[in-house]
């Protein structure tokens, strides 16, 4: 595939990602949640802010933050759960007054569409504008989706972010699930051995992207997905995508992996890493923003920070690195629940197109 | 650029179990529409409906589909794929290849079960056996794992434009290399969850709904399902080919989050984008399937962006008077009712009209009638401004 | 209840049902007019304070087009709840 260049990105996220950026000590979950940190939303008029429950705010306030005098040509949203908080909203009205009289505001508002639309209304965007909700796998989709579109339409423009919130719908239900759980526990053990599950975060992250390598900050080269339970079949499809590229042979500066805790996901992990390289050094970002459909977007984020300073915060790192090493192309690595596989090279503008 | 070939199609709706009894309902002017009886609602009886006239139980016993958290959108999507996969003729390879992928729609997911959701997320149960079946991609990670579909897989939501959004993804996944084949397609089943929705929004109506229609007073919620196999032309080569996908485009009306602008900018762009992509001129198109649901919003938007885009807009209709609007299937249905429009050479009428809307004066094909035809186009408008418009071509 | 204290109770109402932040109830004026330029409500809201006037009154309006020619500024709208308030 042709190179999706990346020219800003904004995440609202847990961590102070957001603004002023300070990764070097992370915060910790609270209640074993790890909420994003809410900024003031300078952007958004007042009379709209009132309606939009958090992921549709958090979405905004960083789309908003990627927009001024830009053109952007549509808004590329993946969000696996949409406004889940006005979700349960309304359900809750709809069983609580037996079907009776309801306010409709929670329930447009929990369309998953309503974050992309609210995007294009403030920048009056008539252009593009999808909204991809394919569980782990809806911020990727969304991605093969941006490559098209700047592959269409040459020259063209477009907000790409994932977004998903914490709330009743998919913390309740996945505690109830096994995926979480609420028995005391923090972000900062979430990768010691015995520690049962993974933990609950959230997160918007937002991109301007286009075909354009002048003024880029980094460039997505490549991304796959895979369905599958099977181990082999994992690691056979990271092989072949490893080797399927134009630059097979350059070497892979850093594995980052989506790697959560949950000891249930961990051999997958495992076997990635094998296959990036036994010298290639690891970082995880799970205990900055927590597990989270999307949270793939915060990862490629993570790495554009990386390719821009050239440096990994401590905390991300799994194991020692000596010597220094100069990142040029970063291998990103998502296992959503067992089944739903990401995995995205970015390089570094100098690092040349892989096209 | 390889071109884009239909070679299978399934459907399910409140008209038929499949492509052909839809097809002789659309003959007929059936209307699909009723009083709801699938589960205890305050409004069965007060809100006609587009109901599929078969239980959840008898869909799982028909499609073999006994796994625990199925849910009753699952299993409308399994009908409908697995008739145009029949239909298709794919093989078991081919389905299994990683050039093939899956692109469906839903806007529900597994919030059909409303009561269900309400007792899982606030602590009431020990967690039902539908814990991981609420969300939107729910549906087709069910369908992967059951035909172990090889390639991308991506599920939209924008609302009433899902599936015609997820009909032209795939179509793109082709030409651009990410996929040999796609299966496109969307569903939606009917829940208290929506009809209580779209009710708080005084947009539904009390009676049948009458698209385009002075007196319209709203829509009718409807259920259903439609897939469509494509393919492209290099390897159709053998196969009975449908029709071809020649156009789509995805523009935003970013006027109101309920509500299309009353000049109708949304469907105006989406309209002419298919034309471009297509490289076809107003003229060329021969028939619309319109979005057409029956509110007021909808109907007057859509007609001024006709009036604005065509001068003298073609022959068009709504076939949401026969199946009631199935949401996230919306586009999909009206694509493969599109594909028979073309392939027999025919038009449907659209039901329970009697006068033009006053300000725009357009008037829906009103009785059946063969005619020639070489390219339809079908729209399909959602919240949200999400605006797409697909265009198929004759063979 | 007197029309003073109805009125104010509304305004408290209104803010609190459509979430309106930063307004406070002394913003509002009597007079204002709720939708268009005044204190800018759109359809979503109509619909929404046709809701709050069931729950808390027990006025029923069917039509939300019937509800804009009631809810037209915060005099319009007490004098409504007076005259037709079941609770």
């Amino acid at each position: 595939m042709k190179p999706l260049f990346i020219h800003r990105s904004a995440c609202i996220s847990a961590q102070e990602t957001f603004g002023v950026i300070d990764l070097d000590k992370p915060r910790e979950s609270v209640d074993n949640l790890l909420r994003v940190i809410e900024p003031e939303y300078r952007d958004i008029p007042t009379a709209i802010l009132r309606r939009m429950g958090k992921a549709v705010r958090i979405a905004v306030g960083a789309a908003l933050d990627l927009l001024p005098c830009e053109k952007t040509d549509g808004i590329i949203i993946g969000t696996a759960n949409g406004g889940m908080e006005d979700c349960i909203k309304f359900l809750n009205q709809v069983i609580r007054y037996e079907e009776g009289l309801l306010t409709p505001g929670n329930f447009v508002q929990s369309t998953a569409n309503s974050i992309a639309s609210q995007v294009a209304m403030l920048g009056n965007n008539l252009g593009y504008n999808s909204t991809h909700v394919h569980r782990g796998l809806a911020f990727e989709n969304a991605v093969i989706d941006a490559v098209m579109m700047v592959n269409e339409f040459p020259g063209t423009r477009y907000v790409l972010g994932g977004v998903d919130e914490i709330s009743a719908y998919n913390y309740t239900v996945d505690c109830l699930g096994g995926w979480f759980s609420t028995k005391p526990a923090s972000s900062g053990d979430l990768y010691e051995p015995g520690n049962p599950v993974s933990m609950a975060g959230e997160g918007a992250t937002m991109f301007l992207v286009d075909d354009c390598a002048a003024g880029a900050l980094a460039q997505v080269l490549a991304v796959t997905t895979l369905h599958s339970n099977n181990l082999h079949a994992v690691k056979r499809h990271l092989q072949s995508f490893l080797e399927s590229q134009p630059a097979a042979g350059e070497k892979i500066d850093l594995f980052l992996t989506g790697e959560n805790g949950d000891p249930r996901l961990l051999p997958s992990y495992l076997a990635c890493e094998d296959v990036a390289g036994n010298e290639t050094p690891v970082a995880r970002f799970k205990h900055l923003g927590g597990e989270y459909p999307t949270s793939s977007a915060m990862a490629l984020w993570l790495a554009c920070q990386v390719l821009q300073q050239q440096q990994v915060p401590a905390n991300m790192m799994k194991y020692p690195v000596t010597g220094n090493v100069v990142y040029r192309k970063i291998l990103i690595y998502n296992n959503y629940r067992g089944n739903q596989h990401g995995f995205m090279i970015v390089g570094s503008i100098e690092h040349g197109s892989g096209a | 650029m390889s071109t884009i070939c239909i070679t299978g199609m399934g459907v399910i709706s409140a008209i038929g179990h499949s492509v052909a009894e839809n097809r002789q309902s659309l003959i007929h002017g059936i209307c699909g529409i009723s009083s709801l009886e699938l589960f205890p609602t305050k409004y069965a009886g007060l809100l006609p409906v587009g109901e599929v006239k078969i239980t959840t139980s008898a869909l799982q016993e028909k499609l073999h589909a006994f796994e625990t958290g199925i849910t009753r959108t699952t299993l409308l999507a399994l009908h409908a794929f697995a008739e145009a996969l029949a239909d298709s003729g794919l093989t078991n390879q081919q389905l299994l290849a990683d050039d093939t992928a899956l692109a469906g729609a839903t806007t529900v997911g597994g919030m059909c079960l409303t009561d269900e959701l309400y007792e899982d997320a606030n602590h009431g149960s020990p967690g039902s056996e539908y814990l991981a079946s609420y969300d939107y991609g729910s549906v087709n990670i069910y369908l992967q794992q059951r035909y172990g579909i090889g390639g991308i897989i991506n599920t939209f939501n924008t609302a009433c434009s899902s599936s015609a959004n997820a009909i032209a993804y795939g179509a793109r996944l082709m030409q651009q290399g990410f996929a040999r084949r796609c299966i496109v397609g969307g569903v939606d089943s009917l829940a208290k969850f929506t009809i209580n929705g779209f009710n708080a929004l005084h947009i539904l109506s009390p009676e049948i709904c009458a698209p385009f229609d002075r007196d319209r007073k709203g829509l009718n919620l409807g259920e259903g399902a439609a897939f469509l196999v494509l393919e492209k032309e290099e390897d159709a080569a053998g196969k009975k080919v449908y029709a071809k996908l020649t156009g789509w485009s995805n523009a935003n009306d970013a006027y109101h989050p309920s509500s299309l602008s009353p000049e109708g900018n949304g469907p105006f762009l989406a309209m002419q984008g298919a034309l471009g992509g297509a490289r076809l001129q107003p003229g060329d198109i021969d028939f619309i399937n319109a979005h057409g649901t029956g509110t007021e919003n909808n109907d007057e938007s859509e007609s001024r962006a006709m009036n604005r885009l065509f001068g003298s807009p073609p022959a068009f209709a709504s076939t949401k008077s026969n199946t009631g609007h199935t949401l996230g299937a919306a586009g999909a249905v009206a694509a493969v009712y599109s594909v028979l429009n073309l392939l027999h050479q025919e038009l449907y009428p659209g039901l329970h009209f009697r006068h033009p809307i006053p300000e725009t004066g357009l008037v829906p094909v009103e009785a059946y009638v063969k005619r020639r035809l070489q390219h339809v186009m079908s729209n399909s408008f959602g919240f949200g401004g999400n605006c797409s418009s697909l265009i198929f071509s004759n063979v | 209840m007197d029309t003073e204290t109805l009125k104010q109770q509304l305004k408290e109402q209104i803010i609190k049902f459509l979430n309106l932040l930063s307004v406070k109830p002394e913003d509002i004026a009597d007079d204002q007019p709720l939708f268009g330029e005044g204190l800018g409500l759109d359809s979503i809201d109509s619909i929404e304070l046709i809701v709050l006037l069931s729950r808390e009154y027990g006025i029923t309006i069917q039509d939300p087009k019937e509800g804009r020619k009631i809810l037209v500024d915060i005099n319009t709208m007490a004098d409504y709840v007076e005259k037709h308030r079941t609770k």
